[in-house]
């Protein structure tokens, strides 16, 4: 283990570490403290100059319950989990078959298909923009739910791609082998024995896949003009233009905006990581 | 199955009663999704307008959709010819469906957008639904090449290349720190990893109200330094600054370095957990042969345990270099590109000129996002010839 073990450091060595820690993450978080403590306080604490100081009440429930009483914050939450949760099902979905194509079958195809879904990936989205938005216009699509959990989908499906290969690629190939010798169809190797195994996989994709939809920014704002139909993250930059100088009102939105997420990766968190991680780990 | 023992039936023959209804199933649903309409909706819904009716067509056929796959799927899997190659024809049936979405939304998009780098266009169509926009050549990279607004947004995205970077060994710093196993830890490094799980927009506009001159963290802060806090005439308290704070995001000369230290947030919380996964898998066999040796602190860090991070470092920059070149949503929130296009990179130039309040250049757009894109190229092939060294290793 590097560095070495704190364990094994002098009784002084040890304080000075476990003091440091709980100062360094203050200082790391201070922003969303702050932002926190915003969101609890009362208008006129911020017109006073009380900014960093106890508020002078707590209005937890006042805030909270103007944002979505004033504004449509519901209806926006709501439109983000109708954009997140359907494209979650359909890329990961798609990925599992993809993934399954490219990992298990040995033909001449399966790495430069592969690399068209890593490369794909990876390309600003500018470059995509104006095409999509005019298809998406001829489709008649444009500025709904539907039309954007589309575009969604295809993208997100060449990262689920990239990380479904790379884990089936790991998974021992004589099972699939000794399958094939006892006659049994390919979707039936596909469906009982090889999705079993890729669970986790599974798992970790859609709470990934989860989080990059919810926070997304760009393609709602290019895809959807609809005050009905944005989602959150859109949501907010509007709000933050009404509550002009309503600091307390904003700082309460956009922290409600991040909770969803938040609960996702404390809850998930082992799968969030090794999704990030991923192939950060092997040779 | 039952008929299979009293009839030795070829288990390669076309089973003709799947591959007819299959068929079958197919050209209706072809028929039916060409019959569903907006106005076909509308009329029998009873939507007043047409915009009410796009979601229902839009799923409608949708469903016709997923039938015709799955009855192309039952069709292809009847055949004769399935049966004897399955191992040729099975890859490509799984890959269809998720190929075919993934080159219409992205793969034919980028060669669309490059062509209409070579058009004068601004995105509509006449009422006959001809395209209204006429080639034009290289006009408009030679006016790009002359537009100073291209230069600083390439200069910018320059400075996010640099700068960016810093979240690698700053990543890494933290990284080593939190790589202990003292009681709660485990807590500790799911907390300084929070940033990342934020929504960019969020983070904008904390850093947004951090910044703020009057009562955001940075002014805080600088009251401390540089602010006394006296009685004024009317005898209220006011604070006195000299120099007076700073208003970063509204100086053009600090605003894109205000928003690239708020990009680095999220981007080290990103890097530390890269480099905490890798931290936990080194072989500790290494590290004690090392200390056997005599190493211990930046040696043994630099000979022995960069270069086991060495994945862990690669993925960093990668991911990096990609969050530097898409930053947007940071831009959009926090200054939308001014004071005076200042903060302008090509990810938002290029929104901002293409479908931005008043103008609609397609072209011009396009031209600009072909740029951004040669750029991101270099680090994709490079990504990708990466990648198939080490397919080609594990063969």
């Amino acid at each position: 283990m590097f560095p070495s073990p704190i364990e094994k450091a002098s009784f002084f060595g040890r304080f000075a570490y476990k003091l440091s820690l709980p100062i360094a993450l203050f200082i790391w978080l201070l922003p969303l403290l702050a932002i926190f403590m915003t969101s609890i306080r009362p208008a006129s604490d911020i017109a006073t100059g009380n900014v960093f100081g106890i508020p002078s009440s707590f209005q937890l429930l006042q805030n909270y319950g103007e944002v979505f009483a004033k504004t449509d914050a519901m209806r926006y939450l709501f439109n983000t989990l109708l954009i997140a949760i359907p494209t979650t099902i359909i890329s990961v979905a798609l990925a599992c078959m993809t993934g399954y194509a490219l990992a298990i079958y040995k033909f001449k195809w399966a790495l430069p298909m592969f690399f068209l879904f890593v490369a794909g990936n990876f390309v600003p989205f500018q470059i995509l923009m104006l095409p999509v938005v005019d298809m998406s216009n001829r489709l008649e699509i444009i500025n709904t739910v539907p039309g954007l959990v589309m575009f969604h989908a295809a993208f997100q499906t060449g990262f689920c791609t990239l990380f479904m290969r790379n884990f089936m690629k790991a998974l021992p190939f004589e099972l699939v082998e000794s399958a094939r010798l006892e006659g049994v169809d390919e979707f039936k190797i596909f469906w009982h024995l090889v999705l079993p195994l890729v669970k986790p996989a599974i798992a970790a994709l859609c709470v990934l896949i989860f989080t990059f939809i919810w926070n997304d920014f760009f393609w709602a704002t290019v895809l959807l003009r609809d005050d009905s139909t944005l989602p959150i993250t859109v949501g907010v930059r509007t709000l933050n233009g009404e509550f002009v100088q309503q600091w307390h009102l904003v700082s309460a939105a956009s922290l409600l905006a991040a909770i969803p997420p938040v609960i996702m990766f404390f809850a998930m968190q082992k799968h969030f990581i090794a999704g990030l991680t991923l192939g950060a780990t092997k040779g | 199955m039952s008929t299979t023992a009293a009839l030795p039936m070829d288990r390669f023959a076309t089973s003709t009663g799947r591959v007819v209804i299959a068929a079958i199933v197919f050209v209706v649903c072809l028929i039916m999704l060409k019959l569903v309409t907006t106005t076909g909706m509308q009329d029998l819904l009873g939507y007043t307008q047409k915009t009410q009716a796009r979601v229902p067509t839009f799923l409608v056929r949708m469903v016709f959709l997923l039938a015709a796959i799955a009855a192309a799927f039952f069709f292809v899997t009847g055949l004769s010819y399935y049966k004897r190659n399955k191992v040729a024809v099975a890859p490509w049936l799984f890959l269809s469906v998720g190929l075919v979405l993934f080159m219409i939304y992205v793969i034919v998009p980028i060669f669309q957008s490059i062509s209409y780098s070579f058009t004068r266009w601004d995105g509509l169509y006449d009422f006959n639904g001809v395209w209204t926009g006429e080639w034009v050549g290289f006009h408009n990279y030679k006016v790009l090449f002359q537009d100073p607004n291209f230069y600083t947004s390439l200069w910018n995205n320059l400075l996010w290349l640099v700068l960016f970077m810093l979240a690698v060994p700053i990543g890494l710093f933290i990284a080593l720190f939190l790589n202990q196993t003292v009681t709660g830890i485990r807590i500790y490094k799911s907390l300084f990893f929070f940033p990342f799980v934020i929504s960019q927009v969020v983070v904008g506009l904390i850093f947004t109200w951090a910044y703020n001159p009057e009562f955001g963290l940075l002014s805080e802060v600088w009251s401390w330094f540089f602010c006394e806090t006296k009685t004024n005439i009317v005898g209220n308290l006011t604070r006195v600054c000299s120099p007076e704070p700073p208003s970063i995001l509204g100086d053009s000369t600090y605003a894109t370095y205000g928003i690239i230290a708020a990009g680095l947030w999220p981007q080290i919380a990103y890097c530390m957990i890269l480099y905490l996964t890798g931290l936990n898998n080194i072989s500790s066999d290494q590290i004690e042969a090392g200390r056997l040796d005599g190493a211990k602190g930046w040696k043994m860090l630099r000979h022995v345990i960069l270069p086991q991070l060495k994945p862990a470092t690669f993925i960093a920059i990668v991911v990096t270099v990609i969050g530097a070149l898409r930053s947007f949503d940071m831009i959009a929130t926090m200054t939308q590109g001014g004071p005076f296009g200042s903060t302008n990179v090509l990810a938002y130039y290029m929104y901002d000129q293409a479908v931005g309040e008043g103008v609609g250049r397609y072209g011009y757009g396009s031209a600009i996002a072909t740029i951004l894109f040669l750029i991101m190229l270099v680090y994709i092939s490079y990504f990708l010839w990466r990648m198939y060294q080490d397919e080609v290793e594990a063969r």
